[in-house]
């Protein structure tokens, strides 16, 4: 195994031992907004960002575009605005809900098997970071969602008066479903810009599979973004199409890289 | 120079607490702040003693000292005799009077426990660690305290944030008023809480309270009297408000604790589902401590309402205790290795100290 992929099998492992952690500490009821918790994210960050590396290294260009290059590069994002966004909403348990996404995503990276391929042609700064923005706009709507199942499960638990162990640990409501608001509109500006770099770059939408799908997805985030903005439907709802819109984004990169 | 004592035999430590004595007497022999510091001076003072700190609370007046005195029991009577004497007790009360005489490890094991919250009236709350600390901080100050007691309470101090850290004993709610600070903090941010009191009833005035000493933003107070509306809006920093006028402010608060005297529903999911659309469905706290209810419970089926009546906030509560004090067992065990690594119980078979 190449040692991009080792590190990459590390990192996967930190985050599977980030969660057993959590998830311990949580049944023992001595999660405390943990260090722990904290350090293996970070661990996990510094392996993603080395197989980053090395895999553009092997590839000779920003390792971006495969599937399996996109979902670790979507995953090291989502990781990267969790310690952007974590402490700035008090999402202190966010590390605990990315952690399995995280894992899931590497895991599908794994099994996709991650081929050799060299660059099409000379490379152009402004496509590299018209794909880079666009995956971290996905990673900001992967963690709306995220963010959109703590909300849900928080609002369950208050609803049903199930005051237990991961009720206390959990953000008040409000701020989660404001955190949801955030990040989509993150996501958004983001995804604009990429947008917006594609119009410069001349590439023309009907021709560019992937141009297409971003736009829809786009779309569709504009959308949501505006029924939060216009309180058109209520918190729950809105994280309800904050968790189920993810499902576009993510079903698009597979559809994208086997076009 | 005299060798100081060795705290594991001669530390003593006599007190009362709620459990060994009913209020009318703790009042009584309860030391008023200011007079600690002479206190201190006074226990340290007495013949053959070294050290003193006086732990005075409204649940507890306790005397921890070191001595040089032949035998503990020397140094419980002598401590004895000083609270007699000190408060004046007259012989009949003297007689009556109740206290524990603790010595060596027992002494540093009750000491150990109260610090841990685990001799409190509510197991496991924390206020008791800040008392100790400011108990010790007066003898400190006051230089009734050497080598032995400066190393007995940093130990407890050590203990007290062990047991905290290392279990849940201080998690949860045990009282009704504690409950709605909690449901509360969980649905908004409390500084920016604004609560609305329906009827101004003794319970709800003590959620109230508790929301307001934990950063609630503002209150409203609405009662059938107005004038005593006024008096609790007043006593709380808040604004009055007739009763025939709180439906219309209902949109504009966070929490809403009722408890009027209505043999009815006073608010119905009609009323509530106009309120969510002009607040633009931000979550609404209702905490209903009427019976009957005044809250009719399908508001709960109302997204981005939260209902909790008498029943639920004093299930809430009483897990919060069951909780505790399925934690009790563990605390008691880190306290017992704790007694043992600091050399207050040998391991069995060294031929020392070992208490059960």
């Amino acid at each position: 195994m190449p040692a991009s992929q080792q590190l990459l099998l590390a990192a996967t492992l930190i985050f599977v031992s980030a969660l057993v952690q959590a998830l311990l500490a949580l049944k023992a009821g001595a999660w405390k907004q943990a260090r722990a918790q904290f350090f293996l994210m970070a661990l996990g960050f510094a392996l993603q960002t080395g197989f980053i590396f090395l895999r553009g290294e092997e590839v000779r260009q920003c390792p971006i575009k495969s599937l399996p290059d996109i979902l670790v590069f979507i995953a090291w994002s989502i990781v990267l605005l969790y310690f952007l966004v974590g402490p700035a909403f008090r999402l202190s348990l966010l590390g605990v809900f990315t952690s399995p996404l995280v894992t899931l995503m590497q895991v599908m990276a794994f099994l996709n098997g991650f081929a050799p391929y060299k660059p099409k042609g000379p490379i152009n700064a402004l496509v590299e970071l018209h794909i880079a923005l666009a995956l971290i706009s996905y990673a900001a709507f992967a963690l709306a969602c995220i963010t959109g199942v703590m909300y849900l499960v928080q609002e369950r638990m208050l609803k049903r008066h199930q005051i237990g162990g991961l009720f206390y640990q959990l953000p008040p409501i409000q701020g989660l479903a404001h955190a949801i608001q955030r990040l989509v509109r993150l996501g958004l500006l983001l995804l604009s810009i990429a947008l917006g770099i594609s119009f410069a770059l001349h590439l023309p939408m009907t021709k560019t599979g992937h141009v297409v799908f971003a736009w829809i997805v786009w779309g569709l985030y504009a959308v949501i973004s505006l029924l939060m903005w216009k309180h058109f439907t209520s918190p729950r709802k809105t994280a309800w199409l904050a968790v189920i819109g993810f499902i576009l984004p993510f079903i698009s990169l597979w559809i994208v890289t086997h076009a | 120079m005299p060798e100081p004592t060795d705290i594991r035999s001669g530390l003593v430590c006599v007190g009362l607490n709620y459990k060994t004595t009913p209020v009318e007497v703790r009042e009584r022999l309860a030391f008023p702040e200011a007079q600690v510091p002479a206190a201190v001076e006074q226990v340290r003072g007495l013949p053959g003693f070294e050290e003193s700190v006086v732990l005075s609370t409204c649940n507890r007046v306790e005397l921890y000292a070191t001595h040089a005195l032949p035998s503990g029991k020397d140094g419980h009577a002598a401590l004895r005799q000083y609270l007699i004497e000190r408060f004046e007790l007259q012989p009949e009360h003297a007689e009556a009077l109740v206290l524990y005489n603790l010595d060596s490890a027992e002494a540093a094991r009750h000491l150990f426990r109260v610090v841990s919250g685990l001799d409190s009236m509510v197991l496991g709350e924390t206020e008791i660690f800040g008392q100790v600390k400011a108990a010790y901080k007066v003898a400190l100050d006051t230089g009734t305290t050497s080598r032995s007691l400066n190393k007995l309470f940093q130990q407890a101090f050590t203990v007290g944030k062990k047991v905290r850290n290392e279990t849940t004993i201080q998690r949860g709610s045990t009282s009704v008023g504690s409950v709605a600070v909690d449901l509360a903090e969980k649905v908004h941010d409390l500084k920016e809480c604004r609560v609305m009191l329906v009827g101004a009833g003794e319970m709800s005035r003590t959620c109230a309270q508790s929301l307001l000493s934990r950063g609630a933003k503002s209150i409203i107070v609405s009662n059938r009297s107005y004038d005593k509306a006024v008096e609790l809006a007043t006593e709380m920093k808040g604004r009055a408000m007739k009763f025939d006028e709180w439906e219309h402010s209902l949109h504009e608060v966070d929490v809403i604790i009722s408890s009027t005297s209505a043999p009815h529903f006073v608010i119905k999911p009609e009323q509530i589902d106009q309120v969510m659309r002009k607040r633009r469905w931000e979550p609404l706290l209702i905490i209903d401590i009427a019976v009957p209810r005044d809250v009719d419970p399908a508001v709960n089926n109302i997204e981005g309402v939260y209902l909790y009546d008498i029943d639920a906030l004093q299930a809430i509560a009483d897990e919060g205790r069951r909780e505790r004090l399925r934690q009790l067992a563990s605390c008691e065990r880190i306290i017992e290795e704790q007694l043992e690594k600091y050399g207050f119980l040998k391991s069995p078979g060294s031929g020392g100290l070992k208490l059960a």
